[in-house]
């Protein structure tokens, strides 16, 4: 096949997508597209390929078919550290369960990712300690991932995702560990704060609560788009591409 | 619960196996370094038994039935000869000495294999041509031992003779009674490393449990449930340690019985494992390694919660300080001419200060290296110290005791290349510092494991959102590397001022050997810690793996 390049407004897109585990079909030829400040919600059930679809769009794994384009660059033919330093440069992360270093304070967890990129540390601390108070926390910069609640430790990652100035954002559960109010905080806030900035956001859940403060939503099941669009809008309760 | 422990330790989980492995493998070497403890004593015992009756001078003159005299200045063929006069003064029906078939008469020479094999350059020296009798493996110290004894007439009184009521004096040889207070100086060093290594490897096996055994709780199970689950995972993994490390000590005897500590190489049989020591090993390794498991739970079955959301361990007070000066402070007041068992409190107050201080001294070393850390890999490094130094320390403990022990050491290297204590002296210190080596070996590379394990969740999110694998393996390195560095070279000098103050601040080592001591160890200990470190780098890459 032979595919043209993305629309320039389309920040990250993937074409054909197919991926296997041995046998097992992860992917069964997915297309999808996500443009600067939108948020898509991917959904399905459990072990039908909502998070290969997020690992392969976010270049942790590579797809055995498809592309996979980033703002005009290919990203599925460049090398594993190529793709580590895409990763940290340009694209954002929010786990499940936070995923914070238990070690480290707040302040320090936002920062290192700018200090792995070689930021002084004063300087990546000074942004760091700048996004957390963005998400509300400007008074736990120095208190450990163990001394926050859940729904604090979750705003942490959000920062720490924020912080290098992401083209997209990908949150696979991100409110899975939370109760439904923090949860609703903190996709607001996760989906408010990036579209803000101009990224785009991929949120993996089987939350509709969630999927309903996106734009829009794909439904994977067997490894395909099940509608068979891969773009069915469902407005949100921001409406698609309005920012708070 | 009973089958479901066992059920554990078949299909331990993710990670678990490693986790398990590392357990195992530590409590062989424990076992195998508590069996050699053991049955080198034991080995100490026999060989005295033995020779004990050459150094018997118990006899009153007037009823003695025999006098003797022990010279070792000669030598043939560059071996030190030991010449053993006797004379016997009394007509008798007692037994001949161990491994001669009948008593000496005078002019009668009787020789060790090894002296029978050079006779042709002693006989014109003793004044027969054949040996009398070749002295059997019953009466020889050694398979190599050179040793002639020659039945004369009469000793004079002016050579200050030996008196003897029989040729079966139970008498300690002084060689080997002064070697088994070696050997127990040696096992109070050797102790804590040991500990730690039954700890550490608990402590492996344990973490990767400490998620399951806290969301049992949290589902209900009570903290007896708990701690009994973990023990019998902990006893049979310690249990099939045992037997391994019983079996590597038989395999290894034959290789164990060529070090030539205290005249020359031993018989197998002197060292092989009696049953009631096979029965302490079996006993003691898998109770040892339970008590240290459930130790290293309570924080899970007392606050599950504890676990599961990682809170925040409590900081090392610095009055751990204080058990620092206990040590020297008793082997300074009881000084050299004590008797062994003060001197052996003394330095086992001292290694027990190395251990308690040693965290404390990560933590500090860990705060710094955070305040100053301008690049990931140290403050990473940093932080993990910072946040649990006792698990930073733990597997490095035994490197760093190993350093107060090489630093105790280096003050009493005796003096003088041809004296056997010299050598028993230099074949000890190697053998002692190899048993620690081997304690830090297995202990490390368990902490590896462990650490790597630990580990894992953040590593892979770390390297999802683009954090490469290297920064995260040399943070790792970093983290194992400076407690041996921080904590170790001070130890060292610790360890030298412990024994200053015991020789009453005299260094007794001659020329160089005390200083190529200090510089092996260095040089030894960090290449130990990085080659054992790296049993962790395939563990985190692999866990950390997408």
């Amino acid at each position: 096949m032979n595919f043209q390049s993305p629309q320039p407004q389309v920040v990250l897109s993937g074409h054909g997508l197919v991926k296997y585990y041995g046998s097992v079909v992860g992917l069964a030829g997915v297309d999808v597209a996500v443009r600067s400040g939108e948020a898509l919600a991917v959904m399905g059930p459990s072990g039908n390929g909502k998070t290969t679809l997020l690992h392969v769009l976010a270049g942790i794994l590579t797809p055995d078919q498809g592309e996979v384009w980033l703002g005009g660059e290919r990203v599925d033919q460049l090398n594993d550290a190529a793709r580590t330093v895409l990763r940290r440069r340009r694209l954002g992360f929010v786990f499940q369960d936070n995923q914070l270093l238990a070690e480290l304070p707040a302040d320090e967890n936002v920062a290192l990712p700018l200090m792995v990129d070689g930021l002084s540390r004063p300087e990546a601390i000074g942004r760091a300690r700048t996004t957390l108070a963005q998400v509300g926390l400007a008074a736990e910069v120095g208190r450990r991932p163990g001394e926050l609640s859940g729904g604090q430790a979750q705003r942490v990652a959000i920062a720490r995702a924020l912080v290098g100035e992401p083209q997209v954002v990908f949150a696979d559960e991100p409110t899975g560990a939370l109760d439904a109010a923090t949860g609703s905080q903190v996709i607001d806030l996760l989906v408010g704060a990036a579209t803000y900035r101009g990224a785009a956001v991929v949120v993996v859940t089987h939350d509709n609560a969630v999927a309903a403060r996106c734009h829009r939503a794909l439904h994977i099941v067997d490894g395909r788009v099940s509608d068979g669009t891969g773009f069915a809008p469902t407005a949100g309760p921001l409406g698609p591409g309005v920012r708070p | 619960m009973t089958d479901l422990g066992l059920r554990f330790v078949r299909r331990p989980g993710p990670g678990g196996r490693a986790a398990n492995l590392a357990a195992f493998g530590a409590t062989a070497v424990v076992a195998l370094l508590v069996t050699f403890l053991i049955a080198g004593s034991l080995g100490l015992s026999q060989r005295s038994e033995r020779i004990g009756w050459r150094s018997g001078d118990k006899a009153d003159p007037a009823t003695a039935i025999g006098t003797m005299k022990l010279d070792d200045d000669q030598r043939v063929d560059g071996h030190r000869l030991t010449v053993l006069e006797l004379a016997t003064l009394k007509p008798n029906e007692l037994a001949p000495p161990p491994g001669l078939d009948h008593t000496p008469k005078a002019g009668e020479v009787f020789v060790s294999p090894e002296v029978a094999k050079r006779w042709s350059s002693l006989s014109k020296e003793y004044g027969v041509d054949k040996p009398t009798g070749v002295i059997s493996d019953k009466g020889l110290s050694s398979p190599e031992e050179f040793i002639v004894i020659r039945g004369v007439e009469t000793i004079p009184a002016d050579e200050h003779p030996q008196y003897v009521s029989s040729w079966h004096e139970k008498v300690w040889d002084s060689r080997m009674l002064g070697l088994l207070i070696a050997v127990a100086f040696g096992i109070t060093l050797v102790l804590f490393p040991i500990l730690s290594l039954v700890g550490q490897a608990a402590g492996v096996a344990a973490k990767r449990r400490e998620h399951r055994l806290a969301a049992l709780r949290l589902a209900g199970a009570t903290r007896t449930q708990v701690l009994w689950l973990s023990a019998v995972e902990q006893a049979v993994l310690g249990l099939a340690g045992a037997v391994v490390g019983l079996v590597g000590y038989t395999v290894l005897s034959p290789l164990i019985a060529r070090i030539p500590l205290g005249g020359g190489r031993w018989y197998v049989g002197d060292i092989t494992v009696q049953w009631w020591t096979v029965l302490v090993v079996l006993a003691a390794v898998p109770v040892l390694s339970v008590i240290s498991a459930l130790i290293g739970l309570g924080r899970v079955s007392i606050t599950p919660l504890g676990v599961v959301r990682g809170q925040t361990r409590k900081g090392l007070s610095v009055l751990r300080l204080g058990l620092l000066i206990i040590g020297p402070v008793i082997l300074a007041y009881y000084g050299m001419q004590a008797a062994v068992l003060p001197l052996l409190i003394g330095v086992g107050f001292a290694a027990l200060a190395v251990r308690v201080i040693g965290p404390w001294a990560v933590q500090l070393v860990g705060k710094a290296m955070a305040k100053a850390a301008n690049g990931p890999v140290m403050l990473l490094a940093g932080r993990r110290l910072v946040d649990d130094p006792k698990g930073a320390f733990r597997p490095v403990a035994a490197l760093v005791l190993s350093g107060f022990v090489t630093g105790f050491i280096s003050v009493f290297m005796p003096p003088g290349k041809d004296d056997p204590s010299f050598n028993d002296m230099r074949i000890g210190v190697a053998l002692l510092l190899s048993l620690v080596f081997l304690t830090v070996a297995a202990s490390t590379a368990a902490g590896a494991v462990g650490t790597a394990l630990d580990q894992a969740a953040p590593a892979r999110a770390l390297r999802r959102s683009g954090v490469p694998l290297s920064v995260i393996e040399r943070a790792a390195r970093l983290a194992a590397v400076v407690p041996v560095v921080g904590v170790g070279l001070p130890v060292v000098g610790f360890g030298a001022l412990c024994g200053l103050a015991l020789s009453g601040g005299k260094v007794m080592t001659d020329g160089s050997s005390g200083v190529l001591l200090l510089l092996g160890q260095v040089v030894a200990g960090l290449v130990l810690v990085t080659l054992a470190g790296t049993a962790g780098a395939p563990v985190l890459r692999k866990a950390s793996a997408n």
